[in-house]
């Protein structure tokens, strides 16, 4: 604990470091505070929905509110500038902190002279004297067995017949909080770098589509989607099998689902929605009539393809599709009113002999509504079945900074072990010889956890009485 | 639809909850009465307990056919038995029973609170789509076994450290109400039977900030571990999600707390309180979350 209060800075560098501004911006009253506060403020984000339209925000929380949102970005806190603000508080805490505290901790712990010094017996509290029977050099001898059976570092100094013994362990663990500190940074690097190198899309692509990635030179074709479901009925799992296009080559292939992206190029691809085409389907069941009394089976028409109807002049070619008819009076045109598959119909080009005859829209669910070849007394084409075609929903996402993201998380974990569970102790041993055997006086100190080192200071006792 | 059978983790439960009540009784009666063998007995009966919450786990699996972390219930079980476990190791490593009195009191709290839980919460859930995140390693490892849907992924490991941290800050809860208790004592010179028997003030800070010290890299992991979930599930690891942002809000209490106890007249009571606010932000973020925000993070 000695060393992160205020540490003994001389008081010869009086300009800056006493100036008021450095003194709150380095102190860890001001980090305690800047936590807090973040901490707080975060609150808001949560219990305010973000990234609504103004209009939720009027509803639930009446115009004078919402006015009050959209001001201060509570619609988007964090990101908007006062947040931001806040962590580049953080951010000038943990610097100046660092600047104020670490050289002098580099040097007192690596670079200082660290031999013996009897004057610290009458420092610290953790002192204690032991008599044993045996001669200097031997006692001096299972001393440093001891220290170094402990995996302490040790320096020895001797004067006026006295061996003094310095040692030290753990002391990288006095570092971990440096650590902590610079992953912070580097989480805060990476996300920054994400947010201006990286970019979000997504995709809707039908089977056996292919479709541009925007951003890029290549192309992406998905040669199949299907669901996985339990035997319960629930959806298990989403899949599409993903192949990746380079000037028309199959330059890669992936099956992805929810959970396992594509990665290509850094370009990660994720499954993230699906749904059955609105404009498209991949077959049609159609079958001819006539008075309403089907003549001959139906025939199977593949999009954009043509079939005859066996034995009669007829035959069809299947052109469109919407999956929710509706008719616009004024341009007079038709269009798919959903993207459900509410009210699904085709447009046929019926021939009559391989002359184009008629091109009427023909509806699933009702038949006969529109005479579907005009002229031709009684015949008519229902529109019997279809089969859809599904489309996967791909988001692209590139991220550049998210690798440094996690170079960050492991120097935090590293950071972790060192501060919690690395703990530096001192010891300092001297051995005089005294009557017919030999004093030792024993003294150290730990950083933290003082209740481990009571019990590691007392075992070192007693394996010094008991030195063979 | 067939509900798989929940029978034997149902029974274990119930047996859970019965030695949770006679361990955190017999904790508080050692304390109270100071007799050896209602420590021992306290001691035995929350191996005991342990035990039959580590069955509850085991059983959910087998009837689940999953890892048994996936919804409220399941992680309430995986709490309770992290935080039986962890007390367990503390009073092995400090010797100390009167902690269990709190802690295990803690323990009990919880059972209850996931006995009462509606039924719907307790029933067994296949896993959606966004849960299945297995590590390929394993799940080749393990189909040549047939155990492949036992293989367990970044999302497992993201449940069982969060809540190996909550198990730890709990525990923290615990002791820092005895500080403030204790230290009350101390500061006016006053002395009470029951107080008495507590530990030092001075002991209790430093046990408070081992639990921290282990519960503090454990959420940091856990929110970690749930960021790379998040990466592979949806493209971004960070999306300030309701329960994101609270377990941030979170970990920057106890990033407070551990500054504020190298801070000069900040350590002790202050420290308390800030361990305190903690577990109580832990609270609402693993059941105000749920039930009150919105978010991505519905399950547990």
């Amino acid at each position: 604990m000695a060393d992160k209060g205020n540490s003994s800075n001389p008081s010869k560098k009086k300009s800056m470091k006493n100036f008021w501004l450095w003194r709150v911006a380095s102190s860890v009253k001001f980090t305690v505070f800047i936590l807090l506060s973040v901490a707080l403020l975060s609150i808001v984000g949560t219990v305010v929905e973000q990234n609504r339209p103004l209009e939720t925000y009027v509803m639930s929380y009446g115009e004078e509110w919402a006015e009050f949102i959209m001001t201060y970005g509570l619609n988007d806190m964090y990101h908007a500038t006062w947040f931001t603000f806040m962590l580049v508080l953080l951010i000038t805490n943990i610097i100046a902190c660092t600047i104020d505290r670490f050289p002098s901790k580099w040097k007192s712990l690596l670079w200082a002279k660290k031999d013996f010094d009897p004057a610290v017996f009458e420092r610290l509290s953790r002192s204690e004297e032991i008599q044993i029977d045996k001669n200097a050099d031997s006692a001096a001898l299972g001393v440093r067995a001891i220290l170094k059976k402990k995996r302490f570092k040790v320096r020895e100094s001797e004067e006026g017949g006295k061996n003094g013994f310095y040692a030290e362990r753990g002391i990288i663990g006095r570092f971990g909080s440096d650590f902590v500190h610079l992953s912070l940074l580097v989480i805060i690097l990476g996300a920054i770098l994400g947010s201006f190198l990286g970019y979000k899309d997504y995709i809707a692509i039908l089977v056996d589509g292919e479709v541009e990635i925007p951003n890029t030179e290549i192309g992406l074709r998905l040669d199949n989607f299907w669901i996985d479901r339990y035997e319960s009925g629930q959806i298990k799992q989403y899949n599409s099998e993903l192949v990746v296009l380079d000037k028309g080559e199959e330059v890669y292939k992936k099956h992805i689902w929810v959970n396992e992206p594509m990665v290509y190029k850094g370009i990660r691809f994720y499954q993230s929605s699906w749904g059955i085409s609105w404009n498209r389907i991949a077959e049609a069941e159609v079958t001819l009539v006539k008075n309403k009394v089907p003549v001959g089976d139906p025939v199977l028409v593949d999009w954009l393809d043509k079939n005859e109807f066996a034995g009669t002049p007829f035959g069809i070619k299947l052109v469109g599709y919407v999956s929710d008819f509706a008719f616009d009076m004024e341009s007079r045109t038709v269009y798919s009113k959903s993207g459900d598959v509410e009210n699904p119909a085709t447009m046929l080009e019926v021939y009559r002999n391989g002359e184009v005859v008629s091109t009427p829209w023909t509806l699933l669910h009702h038949h006969g509504i529109m005479a579907t070849i005009p002229g031709e007394e009684g015949y008519e084409v229902y529109l019997t079945g279809i089969r859809n075609i599904n489309y996967s929903g791909i988001s692209i996402n590139k991220d550049p900074g998210t690798n440094i993201v996690w170079i960050g998380c492991l120097i935090m974990g590293l950071g972790c072990y060192l501060s919690f569970f690395v703990y530096h102790r001192r010891m300092w041993i001297e051995v005089a010889p005294f009557n017919s055997g030999v004093k030792v006086k024993v003294c150290g100190m730990i950083n933290k956890n003082q209740m481990k080192f009571d019990k590691e200071f007392a075992e070192l006792l007693s394996s010094i009485k008991n030195i063979a | 639809m067939d509900q798989p059978k929940v029978v034997l983790s149902l029974m274990f439960f119930t047996m859970a909850f019965g030695f949770h009540l006679a361990t955190a009784l017999f904790y508080i009666a050692h304390w109270v009465f100071k007799k050896k063998w209602i420590g021992q007995a306290s001691t035995a009966l929350a191996c005991v307990s342990l035990f039959s919450t580590s069955m509850i786990l085991v059983f959910r699996a087998a009837e689940s056919g999953h890892a048994p972390f996936s919804n409220l219930y399941e992680s309430m079980v995986l709490f309770i038995w992290a935080l039986t476990l962890a007390y367990l190791i503390m009073e092995y490593k400090y010797k100390l029973r009167v902690m269990g009195a709190f802690v295990m009191s803690i323990a009990f709290i919880s059972i209850l609170s996931a006995w009462l839980l509606p039924f719907r919460f307790k029933s067994i859930e296949q896993l959606n789509p966004a849960l299945q995140n297995k590590w390929d390693f394993m799940v080749s490892a393990l189909t040549p076994l047939g155990l492949e849907k036992y293989a367990l992924g970044w999302l497992d490991f993201h449940v069982f450290t969060t809540f190996i941290g909550y198990a730890a800050f709990a525990i923290a809860f615990g002791l820092s109400i005895m500080y403030l208790i204790k230290v009350r004592f101390e500061e006016r010179g006053r002395s009470n039977v029951l107080i008495d028997r507590f530990p030092e003030a001075k002991i209790l800070d430093e046990i408070c900030y081992q639990a921290i010290a282990w519960g503090f890299p454990f959420l940091g992991i856990g929110i970690v571990s749930g960021a790379v979930c998040a990466n592979e599930a949806w493209g971004t690891w960070w999306s300030w999600d309701p329960k994101e942002t609270w377990s941030l809000i979170t970990w920057l209490i106890y990033a407070a707390y551990l500054h504020a106890r190298v801070t000069r007249g900040w350590r002790g009571t202050k420290s308390a309180w800030l361990s305190i606010l903690g577990f109580l932000a832990i609270i609402f973020l693993y059941w105000g979350v749920s039930f009150i925000l919105p978010g991505l993070h519905a399950y547990a």
